[in-house]
């Protein structure tokens, strides 16, 4: 077990049914980073954090989380915050209350830091959560998280939905969380801007694979956008074209860096945002089969970054 | 506080904002069975209980629980010890509260209640709330409420109740089964937490934790 890891999936596969819900997922996050889990919906990114928290058997494959292998030790879950794109608490409970019903569980619970979050973000501690809006539940998620003192912070599509200043806000409150350099946090969400402040790795997913992980900056690197012609983007360039889009007037897609100089002069390459990395890779049709060469490649796993602070 | 007695005040909690619906079922019990003290604590149990013991499922399932459940630093056995400890304290606070309700009512009435009546009296009601408790918590806790429905908790308690009829049980009746009735009670518990620590890993699998992705 490598205890500068936060968290690492080692080659899990999943079944939902008849099929694969995740396979052969392999990537890791080295303790004081963020990384952001992108893709689709559907891409498997909400059954990869519940494998991640055991809450989702897995069929092959390796999980440790903070040092120790899944089935990881009940207390470990007093280190780890969870914040899903639901509350899962009571509706009518008043937030004073759900203080009162989840401090008992945890032995760092600090009700001074909870009353505190709560202050700071605006939440009154007489009122139920059901007649909380979608941003202040996520805060209340985020304050239940920080009030027991989690070291590895887990978000589920925490921003869908959300404002842009609630999200602005809330990736702000993510980033005060890792000025403890002990503390760590995977970010699944399919709104790259969000991560484009804060984020430190990312893997990409696609129909329940791991297409791409590494840093920021490495995936970025790994892939240039081309634009041409409606006819220019076809079959006869000579490299895999990446979930091409036509229009009337165009077509774009996104290629391998290393085959972009194989494209003829008649197309634009320039580099991706993260965005334009998420929809292309997104638009692909799944591929099931082991040949696809996307499937094939080894996740680069390389940990190399070191934190924007 | 052990994590099985945690699992047991966080049912307390999930229910607590409905306390006004469980006084009601309750006020409702002790109406019905007023003119029968010697019946008080057995009618209170089979209604009252039956109805609040497994509350915490019925919230669970609307309020998404068993992802608070899967998140707090609790094994799947504490929480489902918890429940079994949850409803077994029900039964405690209601067979304690019944009994003195029944006692006052019998001194109203003029109706004697003594022990060799009052006996017989919690131990069938333990009886019949454990049955009922075997029958119930498996199925909610393989289903969940929404699937199971009201038909889950009122089908057991029917079986309970017509068993009773059917063998024209009455505290005369059951005076020399008393060690035996207290013993099935408890069997009944036991037996029943073990088929829902089986039957809970087969939900995990396939229930509606997974069903998202």
């Amino acid at each position: 077990m490598s205890s500068d890891l936060a968290f690492a999936l080692r080659g899990v596969s999943a079944a939902a049914g008849n099929t694969f819900a995740l396979r052969d997922v392999t990537f890791a996050l080295p303790t004081g980073y963020v990384m952001g889990l992108i893709g689709a919906n559907g891409a498997g990114k909400t059954t990869t954090i519940r494998c991640l928290l055991g809450m989702y058997p897995i069929d092959a494959g390796e999980i440790e989380l903070l040092g120790h292998r899944a089935p990881e030790p009940v207390a470990l879950r007093q280190d780890v915050g969870v914040v899903l794109d639901h509350t899962y608490l009571v509706g009518d409970w008043r937030l004073v209350e759900v203080e009162r019903t989840l401090r008992p569980f945890y032995n760092r619970w600090d009700g001074a830091r909870y009353r505190q979050l709560l202050d700071e973000f605006g939440l009154d501690p007489r009122a139920k959560v059901k007649d909380l809006s979608r941003g202040m539940a996520m805060k209340l998620m985020i304050a239940v998280a920080l009030s027991h003192q989690a070291r590895l912070l887990i978000l589920d599509e925490p921003t869908s939905g959300l404002d842009p200043v609630s999200r602005d806000e809330l990736i702000g409150i993510v980033g005060d969380f890792l000025l403890d350099e002990g503390h760590s946090v995977l970010f699944s969400t399919h709104i790259t801007s969000d991560l484009d402040r804060i984020g430190d790795y990312l893997t990409i997913l696609h129909g329940g694979r791991v297409v791409r992980t590494g840093t920021k900056d490495e995936i970025l690197e790994a892939y240039r956008v081309v634009r041409g012609g409606p006819d220019d983007l076809d079959d006869r360039v000579g490299v895999e074209l990446i979930g091409v889009r036509r229009t009337q007037t165009g077509a774009q897609a996104l290629v391998r860096t290393e085959e972009a100089d194989l494209l003829s002069g008649d197309v634009l390459v320039e580099p991706p945002t993260l965005e334009e990395i998420a929809v292309h890779i997104g638009a692909r049709v799944p591929h099931r089969d082991p040949d696809h060469r996307a499937d094939r490649r080894q996740p680069d796993s390389s940990m190399s970054a070191r934190r924007v602070a | 506080m052990t994590t099985v007695a945690r699992m047991a005040v966080l049912d307390l909690r999930t229910v607590w904002p409905y306390r006004y619906y469980s006084l009601a079922v309750f006020g409702l019990g002790v109406l019905v069975f007023a003119s029968r003290p010697m019946w008080m604590v057995p009618g209170l149990v089979l209604l009252f209980t039956s109805q609040i013991a497994p509350y915490p499922f019925n919230v669970a399932d609307k309020a998404g629980l068993e992802t608070l459940y899967a998140v707090l630093p609790l094994s799947r056995r504490s929480v489902l010890y918890g429940h079994y400890a949850w409803a077994t304290a029900c039964f405690v606070v209601t067979a304690t509260a019944g009994t003195a309700l029944a006692l006052a009512f019998a001194r109203v009435q003029a109706v004697p209640l003594g022990d060799r009546t009052l006996v017989p009296m919690l131990t069938l009601s333990w009886a019949l709330f454990a049955v009922n408790i075997a029958i119930q918590f498996p199925l909610l806790v393989r289903f969940g409420y929404t699937r199971v429905s009201v038909l889950g908790t009122t089908l057991p308690l029917a079986a309970v109740v017509g068993t009773v009829y059917k063998l024209q049980l009455n505290m005369a009746s059951i005076q020399n089964w008393l060690p035996l009735l207290g013993a099935a009670g408890v069997a009944a518990i036991v037996v029943s937490a073990a088929v829902a620590t089986t039957v809970d890993r087969r939900r995990v699998r396939y229930g509606r934790s997974v069903s998202s992705t």
